[in-house]
This record gives structure tokens, sequence and C-alpha cells, in this order.
């Protein structure tokens, strides 16, 4: 479904990531996850089409999107679908504008987009809440409109930036059983971004670890504790000292 | 008819606005509280003195050299039907140090470094750090707010200065290259038609203008409230503060100093 | 010697990257410039293309409708502080106060009026849609609207600066006429200047009337497409949504300066002693 060969991506000066190939084959689940600022957040863009890379191809469905313009990639992207890290809720919109709003710009009858908005309010627990501006909204809601607003157009990719940041532990759980049960059902692939480790293992199957913009560990999620990488393994155990540095 | 949605609404702002002014004075209060005894962070002072002053020099000497050329430009219609050429540097002199000058420079001062100010203090706010400092028994106000206001009003008075000079070159120039007028006759116009006080109602002004954007930047940047959303409404609602402030200010100034 | 080398070299790095940030900044202002037109053109050139209408009535209304007190105050306050000026002027050398007002409302029309709109416009609505888009692009949901097929410029610029095109000519026309009131009222209050011969049109032409809306249109033009650029240049979080208002008042208030100059001396060397 998504390839990445060899991706570079620079900003201004700073390198962000240098060489990255990822593969995710259809309806599989990828973790990605790594320490602050290694560029995870970047990688899922990438996929999107949301950042350009400096070097490399990013390939989806076997078709080369790379250096597509936005409306060239608007097919590609009527595919995607994304949770952002700040949620990236319309502040102007209420939370019915919000989830309905990748629905109404493809023209879908009003109707048919109410009722898809309520079908996925209801299954992120926040049926009801159709009025409320995102102002008025937790972090925890934010995010589950946010994953609501991502999925209404049924995609068959679903990127997520730090689904469970800054949530606690047991909204974290539910988060998780929330985004397997959606994926359990629609088949979709998923890729997830988060920096908690222990929780991303129980959704993904496969994991990639980046670290200063290069992929230290590829493989089932089980395996990453007894990595060879020491990075990986202090970064997994938590350890003070080691390579890891920042 | 004037329905109850719309009275309401007028209360509303009406009261915004009270709470604003208020909230201004007292943080005025407490500034002149906090210069007594004068007790100055002489590093906070110059850094902010720099920041603020040298770094608009660009901005503002540009805006002041299109300030002085557009006034010639305007009375250019009348020097060139009466051929009054004497009269240019008079006209564009006048205009630029009583009036447009200051006013302009202020403005550009308020977007350069008010604006700057309040998104600077704005961050400080919504990141906790002047929390931080109560938190070391650092009076915010005493560091931070005292030294921005008194290098603002410094540095804007200078500004004025500077631009004043650079305008009336701007004035000289355009009138060498759209009329043809020579350096020594706008030079000749300005010695003789202006008074010392043409240029001292001008600099005073400033002083007052200074001293109303640094208050109310610094005023909006410690109410920021709402992360990123809420710096950029503060910054929007400084800037328009300040402009109505320099206006009301240039008003009451000119009347009082004849 | 390796003193002086060193600040020079540290001098040539500086006007360097001073220029580099300068021409990006100018791309960065050309390509939404067109990207507005096209868009423009996307969205009203097209038959059956979407409209959003609302949008764009909410757009008169923020930057018209909401602008109006402010815009009203403060041109006034100036109408009256200019017209002060130039009696005290006139009185001293002249003498004679009958032409300040006939002479006033020509310069109103073709310069002052339409010029200190629209700084006051830059300041207030150029802040304004700087800090909203740059808000959404630091909250990624400039991101968002991409990732949803929709082309930033097209959903937030367009709407915004059709709106600006149209309000700042109104504003203009109605501040200019409060900016002349506020003179009148203090050429009479304070020097005595009968309104009667105050408020004369004699001197005003078709030609300055043109100059006057032909410059709202430019400064109308200019605001939200400096402002514009600069929100979607924020980067960061809320020092970046600093930085964006901050360059978006600068950069427009100088725009609208600049703007002034050029057309000024345009009208000028087409029209020279007749303007």
């Amino acid at each position: 479904m998504v390839e990445l060969r060899g991706v570079s991506v620079r900003f201004d000066a700073t390198t962000v990531l240098a060489g990255v190939d990822l593969s995710v084959p259809r309806g599989a689940r990828l973790g990605i996850i790594g320490p602050a600022a290694a560029g995870k957040s970047v990688l899922v863009k990438l996929v999107a089409g949301l950042v350009a890379p400096a070097a490399g191809r990013v390939l989806i469905d076997g078709v080369d999107v790379t250096g597509l313009s936005e409306e060239r990639l608007a097919p590609v992207r009527a595919r995607i679908g994304m949770l952002f890290q700040n949620y990236a809720l319309y502040d102007f919109l209420t939370v019915e504008g919000n989830v309905g709003f990748p629905l109404v710009r493809r023209g879908e009858a009003a109707e048919v987009v109410a009722a898809r908005v309520a079908d996925r309010l209801r299954a992120v627990g926040l049926a009801g809440s159709e009025g409320k501006l995102p102002s008025q909204l937790s972090g925890g809601m934010k995010k589950r409109v946010g994953i609501a607003r991502a999925t209404i157009a049924a995609p068959e990719l679903v990127l997520y930036d730090e689904p469970t940041a800054g949530l606690d532990p047991v909204t974290t759980s539910k988060m998780y059983d929330l985004l397997r049960a959606d994926h359990d059902r629609s088949g979709a692939t998923a890729i997830a971004v988060s920096s908690d480790v222990a929780a991303l293992c129980g959704f993904v199957d496969r994991v990639v670890f980046v670290y200063q913009g290069r992929a230290h560990y590829q493989g089932p999620a089980a395996g990453l504790a007894d990595a060879d990488d020491p990075v990986v393994r202090q970064f997994v155990r938590g350890a003070l000292d080691g390579p890891l540095v920042g | 008819m004037i329905g109850e949605r719309t009275i309401t609404q007028v209360g509303a702002r009406a009261l915004a606005v009270s709470r604003e002014i208020g909230g201004i004075t007292i943080l005025f209060g407490q500034i002149l509280r906090a210069l007594l005894p004068p007790r100055l962070d002489g590093r906070e002072l110059i850094k902010n003195l720099h920041k603020m002053g040298n770094r608009s020099v660009p901005i503002v000497a540009l805006t002041a050299f299109f300030a002085g050329g557009l006034m010639v430009v305007q009375s250019a219609p009348f020097v060139q039907r009466f051929e009054a050429t004497s009269l240019a540097g008079w006209a564009a002199g006048y205009a630029v140090l009583r009036e447009i000058g200051p006013i302009l420079i202020a403005l550009m001062f308020s977007g350069r470094v008010g604006a700057n100010n309040t998104a600077e203090l704005g961050t400080m706010t919504v990141t906790e750090q002047l929390d931080g400092l109560r938190a070391l028994a650092i009076d915010p106000i005493q560091y931070l707010i005292v030294p921005r206001v008194l290098a603002m009003m410094v540095m804007l008075v200078c500004l004025t200065v500077i631009g004043d000079l650079v305008a009336l070159l701007g004035a000289a120039a355009v009138a060498k290259a759209v009329l043809g007028i020579e350096w020594g006759i706008m030079y000749a116009s300005f010695t003789e038609n202006l008074t010392p006080q043409d240029f001292l109602h001008g600099v005073y002004k400033s002083c007052a203008f200074g001293l109303s954007i640094a208050v109310t930047s610094c005023y909006f940047g410690v109410t920021v409230r709402g992360g990123a959303v809420g710096v950029g409404r503060a910054v929007n609602a400084a800037v328009v503060a300040a402009a109505v402030s320099v206006m009301l200010l240039d008003f009451f100034l000119t009347y009082l100093d004849v | 010697m390796t003193a002086v080398r060193t600040w020079l070299l540290a001098r040539v790095t500086r006007v360097g990257a001073g220029t580099i940030a300068a021409v990006v900044a100018a791309r960065d202002l050309w390509l939404v410039l067109v990207g507005t037109i096209a868009g423009i053109w996307r969205q009203y050139g097209r038959r059956g293309a979407p409209r959003p209408t609302d949008d764009l009535v909410e757009q008169l209304h923020v930057i018209g409708n909401r602008s109006l007190l402010f815009v009203a105050v403060t041109l006034g306050f100036i109408g009256m502080v200019m017209i002060y000026q130039a009696c005290l002027q006139f009185s001293r050398s002249i003498g004679d106060l009958s032409q300040v007002g006939p002479q006033f409302v020509r310069l109103i029309v073709s310069d002052f009026g339409p010029t200190l709109t629209a700084m006051m416009l830059a300041t207030r609505v150029g802040a304004g849609i700087a800090a909203e888009i740059g808000s959404m692009k630091v909250t990624e949901q400039v991101d968002a609207l991409r990732l949803s097929g929709v082309l930033p410029v097209d959903y937030l610029l367009v709407p915004r600066f059709l709106a600006s095109l149209v309000m700042t000519i109104v504003l203009s026309v109605i501040g200019s006429a409060i900016m002349y009131g506020a003179g009148a009222v203090t050429a009479y209050l304070s020097f005595g200047v009968n309104p009667r011969l105050f408020v004369d049109l004699g001197f005003v032409e078709p030609r300055h009337v043109i100059l006057g809306l032909l410059k709202a249109a430019a400064y109308g033009a200019a605001i939200p497409v400096v402002a514009g650029s600069c929100g979607l240049r924020a980067r960061g979080s809320s020092e970046g949504v600093g930085w964006a208002t901050t360059a978006a008042v600068v950069g427009s208030s100088f725009a609208v300066i600049a703007i002034d100059f050029a057309l000024s001396v345009g009208a000028l060397w087409l029209l020279g002693g007749d303007l």
C-alpha cells in the first residue's frame, strides 16, 4: 500500500529524515516510535503528501506520488485519512461541520453527510456533541473528533499522529481499543506515531524505530525489547545511560 | 428597529473596552510604582534598546523617505501651476515634521516593535514563564515590563528624529527627481520656512506615542489566554489599540501645544 | 586585520541572508497573489463551480462592518488635527482661510482619505488575517484542508481578498467623508471658518476621484495578499503566530505607503500640473 524508497527531508539547513526505506502492505498496522523530534511526524506527513522529500520516492499502491501538484494529489489523498498531532480541528466549524468536512467537499448530499457523521460520532462515543465548537472540548474529546473526521470517508489508509499524547492511561487504553475495533471492521491500513511504546504495541503488529532521521529497527512489535541496536534497547527500557542523546 | 440583541452587543463591547482601558491604566500605575525608587535592570534595558531601536532603523528610514517624498508629490500640482518652487519645501516640511512623520513612524513602530513585544510577552505568558519568574520572587513588571517601556519611549523619540531627517531628505530627493527643484532651493525653503518649534512639536508627541504603544503592547501581551490562537488575537488587539491611542493623543497634544 | 575581516565577513553574511530572505518573501508574495487570482477564477469564473457565498458574506462583515468604528474614530481625529495644523499655518502666513477647505478636500479625495483608511486597515485587517491563518497553519488546520483536497489559498484567501477589495473601497469613501466633516467642524470651532466656505467641492475633478478609488482598490488587494502570505509562512507555535502577525502589520503598512508613492508619482507624471 505505502512504500518509501530512500526518502530524505530537509528543513532549511537541518536534516529531518536521512534515507528512510519503509514498506507497509495493505491491511497492515505499522507503528512509528522514537524519541521527540526524531522525524516521526514528518514521516507520516510525507505519506500524505503534506511534506515533499528532498530525495527519494513515495509510492502509494505502486504509483509514484513524489512531487505531484496539489490537484493531482487530491485523488490519492481522498483515500487517506489522518489524525493530526494538534487535532487540527477547524475552530470556526462545529463538531458536526468538522467531522463532515471531507464528505461535504466531495459534494455528498446533506442527509448522507449527517447520517455518516452521527454514525461516526457514535462510534467514537461522542454522540450528541454535534453542535459544540472545538474550543468547548477537552483534549481527549478533540482527539476522538479528529479520529471521526479521519475515518468518515472510509479511507483505505489512516495515519495517526500521536493518537494518545497527553491522555491518561485509562483513556489511552480506550483509544487503542477504539482504533483496534475500527480497523478490525474496516480492514484499512494504519500507520500510527507514538512515543508511548507499550500502549502502541497493543494496536500495531509491526514497528519502526526512528532516531535522528534514520530507521534503527524495523520488525514485529514483540521483537522490539530484544533488538540488537543499542539505541532501541535503551529507549524501550527507559535506561539513563546509553547512546541516546537529547 | 434596534433589537435587544444589538443593544446587548453594544453593551458587551463597551464593557470590554472599559475593562481594557482600566487594565491598561492599572498596568501604567504599576509601572510608575516600580520606578519608585528607580531600580533598573541595566542589561535588560540595553538589550531592549538595541533590539527595539537599532533593528527598526531600516524600516523607519524607508517609511520616512517615502512619506517625505509623498508630501512633495501632493504639493506638486500647486508648485507646478504657480511655479512656486520656494514653497515646495515649506508645505512638505511642515506636514512631515508636525504630523505625517511622527504618526507614520509611530504606526510603523507599533507594527514592528509593539506587535513583536506583545507576541513575545504573550508567548512567555502562555508558556507560563511569567509564573516562573514570580516563583523566583522576581517581579515581572520590574524585570520585564519597565525596561521595555523605557526602551520603547526612548527609541521612538530617537527614531522620529532620524525619521524626520530622512523624510526631509526624501522630500528633497523627490523634488529633484519629479519636479526638477535643485537641492539648494529645497534646503533654503526648509531653513526659511520651518522653525525649531515645528520639529519639537513632532518630537514631543512621539514621546507620548512611544509611552502609549509600550503600555498597550505590554498589557495585551501579559493578558494573553489560549495558546497560539490567543497570541495572534492579542497582537491584533494591541496594534489596533495602539493606533487608536496614537490618533487620540495626537489630537489632544496638538491642542495643548501651539 | 583579522578583526576587520571577521567583521566584514559577518556583515556580508548578514546582508546576504537578508537578501535571500527578501527574495523568498517576494516569491511567496507573488505565488500567493497568482494563487488568489487563479482561485477567484476557479470559484467564480467557471459556471457550476462551488461558490462559498457564506464565507464571503462573513468576511465582508468581519473586514468591513467590524472595522467601521475603528476607521471612523481614527480618521475623524486625524481629520481634525490636520485641519487644525493647516489653518494654523495658513493664518500665520497668508491669513486667508477660505481656501483651506476646498484644497483640503482635493487632497482627501485623491490621497489622504484612502491612504489613511488603508493604513488603519493594514493594522486591523492585516493583523487579523495573519493571526487567523497563522494559527490555522501552526495547529495543522491548513494541512488538514490540503488533505481534504482543498487548496488553502482558495478556501482561506479568496473570500478575504474579495471582501477586503470591496470593503477598503467602501470604508475609504466613508473615512474620507468623516475626515472632511471633522475638519469642517474643527475649522468652524477653532478658527471660525464658515462651513459654507469650507465645504466646497469646486476643486474636486473626476480624475481625483478615480485616482482615490484606484488607490483604495490597490490597497484592498495588497493587504490580504501580504497578510495571507505571512500567515501561511508561520511555523512553530505561538512564536510563529506572533511573528506572522507582526510581519503582516509591518508588511501591509509598508505596502500601502509604497503603493501610494508609486500611484501618486505615476499620476503626477501623467497629468502634471493639472492633477
